[in-house]
């Protein structure tokens, strides 16, 4: 199906359905070949008669959620995720696809506290830190900056400063806060102390790499 | 019917086959990218174009950080940011979104006659050989600040400078060229990867 040979698909779904003839992850996949085809309103019957018989299958909420995203309709898509997480709260590739979700549309605040609920059950994974600070710096004002530059110094810290993006993530805070907000002098020189570190391990980095 | 004061955009060869195999590499999301350029008279020539993102295209920090960058570099050759080019995730999505809208919007602070560029067709509809015209649709902004879908009054104001272009983009389609394109994403993964793409075209 994900090669679009969906005579091949159908193919393959027949001699299963023969052998297996009350299973229900045949019914998925007949489903999913519908949904492949484009037959929205049929495969949306078949998915929700399959969550009739078994309300807890993770795997068909979830198709369920891709069906209604492929068809355009983000707001359906965010709702069925949202029910389908007060359910399966520990499911973290749901939570990072609201996330994505939320940042296509540009709901930054619903992203972040995705986001946090991600850096909550998962704090060793630096991409969540990652993309948390850059949500906060999207939203943007003061606090969710420096808020921002500590997550970014997280995610420094975690991946032994090689990872680029937070490199570069805790210098755009820097200069932002310099350039939008203009504190002592005290504060500007706690903030630049940061900043060069940046720029000197980013060099190194930088240098490293070509050779 | 296309007087003196419309203005014309022409887009030059490698910009628009670089970014339309980017779109193509990352077929499952949404991508983006600029036009570098200068406008003469009422016509913007666009000369190159640097793929931006294919993840997270509203999140602020990785755009922030490519536009400085792009420009720095260009400024030396005396090129600016003239434009926005933006493929939706879903393939039969012409609708301009509120990302690409803002981003046009910053653009445009800087070059008044920044315009926008929506990939539109499925490439399996490109015309093969005879047409001039890029499979993508012209925004442009008009006196009220919003965007507005050019050509719809009957001119064709987008066309592409070298009239092969459509030819040599089918051949690197079917050669899978895509596959060697870099963006900024990529580069910002693993710093050896170049965003100006010096080889694709050699």
């Amino acid at each position: 199906m994900d090669c679009q040979s969906l005579d091949v698909a159908k193919d393959c779904v027949n001699v299963l359905q023969k052998k297996f003839p009350e299973s229900k992850r045949v019914g998925r996949l007949e489903a999913m070949l519908l949904e492949a085809k484009g037959s929205w309103g049929e495969a949306e019957k078949a998915y929700s008669s399959l969550l009739e018989d078994n309300p807890f299958d993770q795997v068909v909420h979830k198709r369920r959620v891709a069906l209604v995203k492929a068809q355009g309709n983000l707001s359906g898509a965010i709702d069925f995720l949202n029910k389908y997480l007060e359910t399966f709260m520990a499911d973290h590739d749901a939570w990072r696809e609201l996330a994505e979700i939320y940042i296509s549309l540009q709901m930054y605040k619903q992203a972040a506290f995705c986001y946090e609920e991600l850096i909550l059950s998962q704090p060793t994974v630096p991409l969540y830190h990652l993309a948390y600070a850059d949500v906060l710096y999207t939203l943007g004002g003061i606090e969710n900056l420096l808020t921002a530059k500590k997550y970014y110094s997280i995610t420094i810290d975690l991946t032994g400063g090689k990872n680029t993006r937070a490199l570069f993530g805790n210098l755009s805070v820097h200069v932002s806060y310099c350039t939008a907000f203009k504190r002592t002098k005290q504060g500007r020189q706690g903030q630049s102390r940061l900043a060069i570190f940046g720029v000197s391990s980013f060099g190194e980095r930088v240098q490293a790499e070509s050779f | 019917m296309g007087s003196g004061g419309e203005l014309r955009y022409e887009i030059s060869q490698n910009a628009y086959i670089k970014l339309v195999l980017h779109s193509l590499k990352h077929k499952t999301s949404a991508v983006n990218g600029v036009f570098l350029g200068s406008s003469c008279d009422d016509v913007v020539q666009i000369i190159d174009s640097v793929p931006l993102f294919h993840n997270h295209l509203g999140l602020l920090p990785p755009l922030e950080i490519s536009l400085i960058m792009i420009e720095e570099h260009y400024a030396a050759l005396g090129l600016g940011i003239v434009g926005y080019f933006h493929a939706n995730e879903r393939s039969d999505d012409v609708e301009l979104g509120n990302v690409a809208k803002n981003i046009g919007d910053h653009i445009y602070r800087y070059f008044p006659q920044a315009a926008i560029l929506l990939i539109t067709k499925k490439l399996e509809a490109l015309p093969k050989g005879k047409d001039r015209l890029p499979v993508t649709r012209l925004y442009t902004r008009d006196a009220s600040k919003n965007w507005k879908l050019a050509g719809s009054d009957g001119g064709c104001r987008l066309t592409t400078k070298e009239p092969a272009a459509n030819v040599i983009l089918l051949d690197y389609i079917s050669s899978k060229k895509w596959e060697e394109v870099v963006d900024f994403d990529d580069h910002l993964d693993d710093i050896t990867k170049d965003w100006l793409n010096p080889e694709l075209f050699k």
